[in-house]
């Protein structure tokens, strides 16, 4: 009996002697102080950024390179992107920031912003020879209430293209098309002619899915569709005022076209709720006509991942012109932003040394590294002096967690430059081209006080009664009373608090 | 002829309940056999959609794709070591909590449930917690993903309800025999209530091997992810879009799908093999004797 | 007549008896303090302490500026959330499901259990038992994946064999009068081999002999299952029907989420999808803890009534 008085006795010790035992522990390593002063010692840079796949090691050769390069002690943190948002916010809420902080543009971000959490990097950028060449519009894209706090992860700006079966066109005697007429014959050719000649009828002019009216991203299938047609990218101006593209003509005639083509059933009766994947998974199997969700960059993807099941594949990518030219939406040029928190980043002096890092990525050397591997080992260089992908299941477990957190360019850096087949350097040629003829979403950085605590709501309003008028749930009239609705539950509130920025915009 | 009718319907009974049984197997089974076909299936297959059961073409490469590095294994001894030592720190706190919970005639017993029911219903939530458990330095220790899950309210409270039914007659009689309340509990009411313990062992092995969100919250270091997080990074890697620019042809036989589902099949099997074992302790009759004499 | 004196010595030795009666109890069952120290311990430190996070629903709260200096709104959350034009549907919405799913999906697993118990074939009983909690592992995303294969309209497998035998495609994925039907389906199918574990347990305890003796006196299969088996997890049905009111109005964001779209969010949108794109989405961490502190007292008034009545019909409540 006394052993099960003394086994009730080691439970309770046990219990707290484990918690005492976490209490001695290691907890957060803490984050030193840079040293500051001398100019020589290495700068301690610390990131936190979100990724996916596996985790470099600590100390991988390119954290070594980089070290070595820029004169600086680097620490990244890793965390998984899928509950970043929570870590995030977790990390503001416990003062726990890194000194240089990957997040993406989102409200927790812009109401993070606008407490002053965050240095203001703009009026310094220009002592940076590489981030002060580039476009501004890239900074302008994420500025805050007319400052610039963040350090983008460059993107293209100008992304869209029409990446098609070139061979079925060819066979069918189709142009890519360019007027919404256009569109509508190309698709019903394919749906009704059987390019693929299975005598099935199961091949689509294009394939959408339930991302084609986004109301926020600019790659969203109807803006790029209706854009070229003179509609605004998300938003736009007429007489001084601020108007939603699904308020304007030319967007309508889009959703017109799109809900005689569902009538005629030339398009996918399910596409309000097929994923991305599944919709890529047509393309991939060889049944689509025109791949709408992709970007002229990786059209090269395209035709390899079409190629694995269709071998007489043809692919070409051309622009997105309209009947007045070439127009495209012009997106957001970044994929998340860095900031540098007041709370890690004690002077102006650190910032600047920071900011000083950043710029020496985007030299030759840091470029070549970051987005080609280390030669030898990830790429070769041609006889041309290009760089080829020796190994990319090895630079996709070593390089690509660094490209794709550090700033750089693929196609346009300083490194040394990609060997391209035929398509990649069409590609690559478009979206730079495209940069004359963007789009801009005039609304892009304005705040709006409804749209923070509604937008989501209104958002999902004006989606779902786009996708009932296409597939034809409601008429005319009906729209028009989803319209008013949505103007009154807030809409007509969002689209003034915008005039009234942009009224500002233009003193 | 009553002993004819009785076999009759006993037959009858059983011959519906056994269909049933099996018609309720088959829906349940058929999605999983499509996930695990489609782990094995080659990519052309898979594209063309549809309900995939048996692939004509078998292919390893989504499995030797989520292996191919080391870390793989090493989340899977992570995930395994948090999993056995803290469902053993589950199963002693919930029992040694709920046994003198269970006893009637103790003293403030009905306010300590209503406690540890409020417990159930309410939550300051994911911030507070996480500064509870910084301040008490567990943040990136394996601690961190056992201490603060140690008690689950809801297993308290049905593990209690267990240990009440235990027959109080075997009480009686071994304090009769000397024992005091602390043998009543190791010798009669645990040995007695083994399938209650192996469904809590279960419930809460499950949720340490699923473990996801709080290990992303409370561990900093990318070589301490268990098994749940870096699969879903494999998968969320192979599903990489728009964010790869570089364009360059992957010879990879697999596709995001052939990860996930594969993804899916290494995260379950650890734990489909674990139930067998359990089952034991599901027989009946354990307490065939116990009372007798 | 007792006189004032007798009176208060007679209420002093009642009090001062009850005391050292206290105190006996106390002293008596001293082991079983011990060994609630740690548990105790356990829910002051992670369940009563963080739970100071509730002031957030009274605040406007920033994870920056922290509880201690975010500014004080007392109701105004809780004002906003029941004037919102979209309350009563959401209301509505998620009371059905609640509903629903309380009628219909929580005594799937005690039938499934019973019949599990009765078969007698112990290789086909493990077998089975195996196969039905298999899809508890698979994550919603995964299940709404392949719920999309089965049901949709572009050659789904469901639509594909109802047009072979001649009928029309349902759309099951985009419409209003299928959805909660589907929920409910998927629910079960996902959860209800899982649930039947607990039954299992409770119903191994059962005492065989209650059986033989059942009989030998003549009692069919259907008798016994009601005299006895019934009987024997009666207080485990109970125990988990109460624990369940605790969680009534919460309806599986993940699952939810995943299946809503623009034909059913009519009838889709629940509080859970709600708080989900204020709070996360939208950074309205307090206007999300608002509505979560609802969904609690809720639940907690249903719990405390739940067992009220159990304890009535002679049950053993959950405190």
């Amino acid at each position: 009996m006394n052993r099960k008085r003394s086994a009730a006795l080691f439970c309770t010790i046990a219990f707290t002697a484990g918690t005492l035992a976490g209490c001695t522990g290691s907890g957060a390593p803490a984050k030193e102080e840079s040293a500051g002063a001398g100019n020589n010692t290495p700068l301690e840079v610390t990131i936190a950024t979100p990724q996916v796949g596996e985790a470099p090691k600590k100390g991988s050769d390119i954290e070594q390179a980089m070290e070595k390069y820029t004169n600086a002690k680097i620490d990244i943190q890793w965390i998984p992107d899928a509950a970043f948002e929570d870590k995030k916010n977790i990390m503001i809420a416990s003062s726990e920031m890194p000194k240089a902080f990957k997040v993406k543009a989102n409200a927790s971000t812009l109401n993070a912003i606008q407490s002053g959490l965050f240095w203001e990097i703009g009026p310094l950028l220009k002592e940076y020879k590489n981030l002060s060449e580039l476009s501004p519009m890239y900074y302008d894209n994420i500025k805050v209430d007319g400052k610039l706090y963040g350090l983008p992860l460059y993107r293209d700006i100008g992304r869209a293209g029409i990446v098609y079966r070139k061979d079925w066109f060819d066979a069918l005697g189709l142009k890519p098309p360019v007027t919404l007429d256009d569109w509508y014959n190309v698709a019903k050719a394919v749906a009704e002619k059987d390019p693929d000649k299975n005598s099935q009828a199961d091949t689509y002019g294009f394939f959408l899915d339930k991302n084609y009216n986004d109301p926020v991203q600019s790659n969203s299938f109807m803006t790029r569709l209706s854009v070229p047609n003179g509609a605004p990218n998300k938003w736009g101006v007429e007489n001084g005022k601020i108007v939603a593209e699904f308020m304007t003509q030319p967007y309508m005639d889009t959703m017109k076209l799109l809900r005689r083509m569902f009538q005629e059933k030339l398009i996918n009766q399910d596409f309000s709720i097929v994923q991305t994947a599944d919709s890529d998974n047509k393309w991939n199997a060889g049944k689509v006509g025109i791949r709408v969700n992709t970007v002229v960059t990786a059209s090269a993807t395209s035709f390899d991942n079409v190629s694995k099941s269709t071998p007489n594949a043809v692919v070409d990518v051309v622009p997105f012109t309209g009947p007045s030219g070439l127009k495209i939406p012009a997106e957001t040029g970044n994929n998340g932003f860095y900031l540098f928190p007041k709370s890690s980043v004690k002077t102006e002096a650190e910032l600047k040394r920071l900011l000083g890092f950043f710029d020496k990525l985007l030299d030759a050397d840091m470029s070549t590294l970051l987005t080609r591997g280390v030669e030898g080992k990830h790429f070769t260089k041609t006889a041309d002096g290009k760089a080829q992908f020796k190994d990319l299941t090895l630079f996709n477990l070593e390089v690509k967690p660094y490209r794709d957190s550090l700033p750089s360019f693929e196609t346009t850096g300083k490194g040394i430059p990609l060997k391209q087949n035929e398509l990649q350097a069409k590609g690559s040629k478009i979206a730079a081209e495209n940069l004359q003829s963007v789009v801009p979403n005039v609304a892009l950085t304005f705040n709006s006080q409804t749209y923070t605590e509604k937008g989501v709501e209104l958002d999902n309003m004006i989606r779902d009664a786009q996708t009932k008028y296409i597939m034809g749930k409601i008429d005319d009239a009906g729209w028009q009373a989803e319209l008013d609705k949505w103007l009154k539950a807030g809409g007509q509130k969002v689209i003034d608090e915008y005039t009234a920025e942009y009224a500002k915009t233009k003193k | 002829m009553p002993m004819n009718d009785k076999t009759f319907s006993n037959k009858m009974f059983d011959g519906v309940n056994y269909a049933l049984l099996t018609l309720i197997s088959l829906i349940t089974i058929i999605p999983f056999i499509y996930i695990v076909s489609v782990s094995f299936a080659s990519p052309s297959e898979v594209v063309k959609g549809g309900l995939l059961l048996v692939p004509t073409e078998f292919t390893l490469s989504a499995y030797k794709y989520i292996f191919s590095t080391g870390t793989m294994v090493k989340s899977i001894g992570v995930s395994i070591y948090v999993t056995a030592l803290g469902t053993m720190i589950n199963l002693m706190l919930t029992s040694i909590t709920a046994y003198p919970l269970a006893r009637p005639t103790l003293r403030g017993r009905r306010t300590l449930m209503l406690m540890i029911l409020i417990t159930m219903l309410f939550s300051g939530g994911m911030i507070p917690t996480y500064f509870v458990v910084k301040s008490l330095g567990l943040i990136n220790t394996y601690w961190s993903l056992m201490i603060p899950t140690a008690i689950s309210a809801f297993n308290l409270v049905v593990l209690k309800n267990f240990f009440q039914q235990v027959p109080d007659g075997l009480e009686d009689a071994a304090r009769m025999d000397g024992c005091n309340d602390i043998g009543i509990l190791f010798r009669i009411v645990l040995p007695l209530s083994m399938p209650a313990m192996a469904t809590f062992g279960l419930f809460y092995a499950v949720g340490h091997w699923n473990t996801f969100f709080n290990a992303v919250i409370y561990i900093n270091d990318s070589d301490k992810w268990p098994v749940q997080v870096v699969l879903r990074q494999i998968v969320l890697l192979s599903q990489d879009r728009i964010g790869d620019s570089t364009s360059q042809s992957d010879p990879a036989d697999y596709l995001p799908q052939t990860i996930r589902m594969a993804s899916i099949v290494v995260a379950t099997v650890p734990i489909v093999l674990v139930y067998p074992f359990l089952q034991k302790h599901f027989a009946k009759g354990v307490l065939l004797g116990s009372v007798k004499g | 007549m007792q006189q004032p004196l007798e009176a208060q010595m007679q209420g002093a030795r009642v009090s001062s008896f009850k005391r050292s009666q206290l105190l006996r109890d106390l002293i008596r069952d001293r082991w079983m303090y011990l060994l609630l120290i740690p548990g105790i311990l356990y829910f002051v430190i992670f369940k009563y302490v963080p739970m100071f996070g509730l002031v957030m629903a009274f605040q406007d709260y920033k994870p920056f500026t922290g509880f201690m200096n975010s500014p004080w709104v007392g109701f105004k959350h809780f004002e906003r959330f029941f004037t919102e034009p979209q309350f009563w549907t959401l209301f509505r919405n998620t009371l059905l499901l609640a509903v629903y799913n309380l009628v219909f999906f929580f005594p799937l697993p005690i039938l499934l259990a019973l019949m599990i118990n009765e078969a007698r074939q112990a290789l086909f009983k493990k077998v089975v038992q195996t196969l039905l909690y298999l899809p508890h592992f698979i994550s919603w995303v995964v299940a709404v994946g392949i719920f999309y294969v089965l049901f949709t309209t572009e050659g789904g497998v469901v639509n594909e064999l109802l047009v072979r035998f001649g009928a029309e495609k349902i759309p099951f994925m985009l419409s209003e009068e299928w959805f909660r039907p589907m929920i409910i389906g998927q629910s079960i199918w996902k959860e209800a081999g899982w649930g039947t574990i607990i039954f299992l347990a409770a119903l191994s305890g059962v005492d065989l002999q209650l059986y033989e003796a059942a009989r030998i006196d003549g009692a069919g299969r259907w008798r016994q299952l009601w005299h006895i088996t019934l009987p024997a997890i009666r207080s485990t049905i109970v125990i988990l029907f109460i624990l369940r009111l605790g969680s009534f109005l919460d309806t599986g964001f993940e699952h939810i989420f995943l299946m809503l779209n623009s034909m059913n969010r009519e009838v889709g949108e629940v509080f859970d999808t709600y708080v989900y794109m204020k709070g996360l989405t939208q950074a309205q961490y307090s206007y999300s803890a608002a509505v979560g502190l609802f969904k609690s007292l809720v639940g907690l008034v249903l719990v405390l009534g739940a067992n009220r009545l159990a304890k009535k019909f002679g049950e053993e409540g959950v405190y």
